[in-house]
């Protein structure tokens, strides 16, 4: 309590918040500091952090300024600083929609990109893949398929996730990285499994039998990543929403109401009931799933469920009318939202014996 | 159907907000240019979901058609937004990696105070967290790592000899590159 009045009156007296009052003039005035040799990082690095607070801040800076101000920052590739060099890259991304020329520091993300520390490698590919354009693309190429298969997990995934931005400037850019990122659905890492799983279905999307093939292997295997098994899930969905056919594909949703991470039994339920071939039958392991999920101790797992259980309920207010004991020990839950739901769905499935209690 | 079987995408983050015990913007990212393209619009969002939620701690809420997840921490608020539809515990993955990474960056500290004086740590973690709106991680350790080694920051005098020559070096090469 004394340390929150402590800091309550530091605001008061005006120097508790470093960055209140900053005058973008004055700021883009001592971003000249960047000129300056050798280079000094903490100084730089504030001045740095305040330009990015400004532009967070919804500060617009015109195109004069902004080319100013990016090229005052190149000259901070000098420095080996460490978390500088990182904020420098993030500049780069925050200016290269307003700033001119930017692809001016093409060669120096290449070579942080190819360098050998893995940090600036990461960072680096994601900074490059913000100011290419698609003549850039050819140029980069090469690096980027050699990042994609990087035994470093956050090399592969900054590379993956760029590919997929980059689909914005060159349609077929992950149908190109396709092979590289086949390859990277074998890694270790959760992450740049669930990575490369996006930039295969993105290549293959127009293409209903490479994704039936892709689903079809991987539900075999089924993915480790829980986040990569929520999109496979979502794939499967769109395949069965699609033909009548399909019935592995429904058994694997089915399957992975079993599954170990709360996030993809939920995903399983949610696209279960959501299923427009989904009967009274094939509904009733999820709805007891959701049923389970009612009386949980997270907010938002309790949300979520009551929210798929209000959907159900307007096309099978009968499979739901099991949950009716659960939903109303949500009417006095404390999040509103969760109570409202509650309530709706329960209007929806209530016979007058329960609108008695 | 009628569009609540969640397309296959990546995308799943719409916004990731750090507000303060105002309801003021600390730090904001929006990934959608469909929503919110404007700062007036986004702040006045902050404003609304503040107020809705500065009181409970009920950790989420839907608003204008997203679904939001929050916690709070002595004056800060943090928000991270989706579609509707999404998952909402792959929502909270991403909350909760936004909050035990910026913890640990802080040391168990998080409040505004501590929040401002390393600013551009917390910048990098939230850059580190999601590109574009993809998750490119969620879990905190990982995050941590990768943003959080402070090179010693050693004043020139104390530099050691190779260091010394390394950027004169590399000043040498700038000099000849202009």
């Amino acid at each position: 309590m004394n340390a929150f009045k402590r800091d309550k009156k530091e605001e008061e007296d005006g120097g508790g918040n470093p960055f209140s009052n900053l005058e973008k003039t004055t700021v883009l005035q001592e971003a000249r500091t960047f000129n300056d040799t050798p280079v000094n990082p903490r100084k730089c690095g504030q001045i740095l952090t305040k330009i990015l607070y400004l532009l967070n801040q919804g500060e617009q800076l015109g195109t004069t300024e902004a080319t100013e101000a990016f090229f005052a920052m190149t000259k901070l590739f000098q420095s080996r600083d460490v978390v500088l060099r990182r904020l420098v890259y993030l500049g780069i991304k925050e200016l290269s929609t307003v700033a001119e020329d930017v692809i001016i520091v093409t060669s120096s993300l290449t070579k942080d990109m190819t360098g050998k520390e893995d940090l600036y490698r990461a960072a680096a590919i994601r900074a490059l893949c913000t100011i290419t354009d698609s003549g850039m693309l050819a140029a980069i190429e090469r690096y980027m398929k050699q990042a994609i298969v990087d035994k470093s997990p956050s090399v592969a995934s900054a590379a993956l996730v760029s590919s997929l931005h980059l689909s914005g400037v060159s349609s077929d850019v992950a149908r190109r990285w396709a092979n590289e990122a086949q390859e990277a659905l074998n890694s270790d890492s959760v992450m740049v499994q669930y990575h490369a799983l996006g930039v295969l279905y993105q290549a293959r999307k127009s293409d209903r039998h490479a994704v039936i093939k892709l689903v079809a292997k991987l539900m075999k295997s089924s993915p480790k990543s829980p986040y990569a098994a929520c999109m496979l899930i979502r794939m499967a969905c769109k395949l069965l929403d699609e033909s009548n056919e399909g019935n592995e594909l429904m058994e694997f949703i089915e399957s992975c109401l079993r599954h170990k991470s709360e996030m993809v039994v939920y995903e399983a339920a949610h696209a279960i009931v959501n299923l427009a071939r989904s009967g009274i039958r094939e509904i009733a392991p999820a709805i007891s799933v959701l049923q389970h999920f009612c009386s949980s101790s997270k907010p938002a797992l309790r949300f979520a469920a009551v929210r798929t259980l209000n959907k159900v309920a307007m096309t099978h207010p009968t499979a739901v009318t099991a949950c009716n004991l659960d939903l109303e020990n949500l009417i006095t839950d404390s999040n509103r939202s969760i109570a409202t739901l509650a309530i709706t769905t329960l209007l929806k499935t209530g016979a007058e014996s329960s609108v008695d209690r | 159907m009628d569009g609540h079987l969640m397309e296959p995408t990546l995308y799943t983050v719409k916004g990731i907000a750090i507000l303060d015990n105002d309801g003021h913007r600390l730090l904001a990212k929006y990934y959608d240019k469909n929503i919110f393209s404007t700062t007036k619009e986004q702040k006045a969002f902050e404003k609304n979901i503040f107020n809705k939620t500065h009181r409970s701690n009920s950790e989420i809420i839907m608003m204008d058609g997203m679904t939001c997840v929050y916690q709070s921490s002595v004056d800060l608020y943090f928000y991270v937004m989706g579609d509707s539809h999404e998952n909402e515990l792959i929502l909270m993955s991403v909350l909760h990696c936004l909050f035990e990474s910026i913890s640990v960056i802080l040391r168990r500290n998080v409040e505004k105070r501590a929040v401002l004086d390393n600013l551009d740590v917390v910048m990098l973690a939230m850059d580190e967290i999601c590109d574009g709106g993809i998750i490119l991680d969620a879990n905190p350790i990982n995050v941590v790592q990768r943003v959080a080694l402070r090179s010693d920051d050693t004043p020139l005098g104390e530099q050691t000899v190779a260091q010394v020559l390394q950027s004169a070096k590399e000043q040498l090469k700038w000099s000849l590159l202009k």
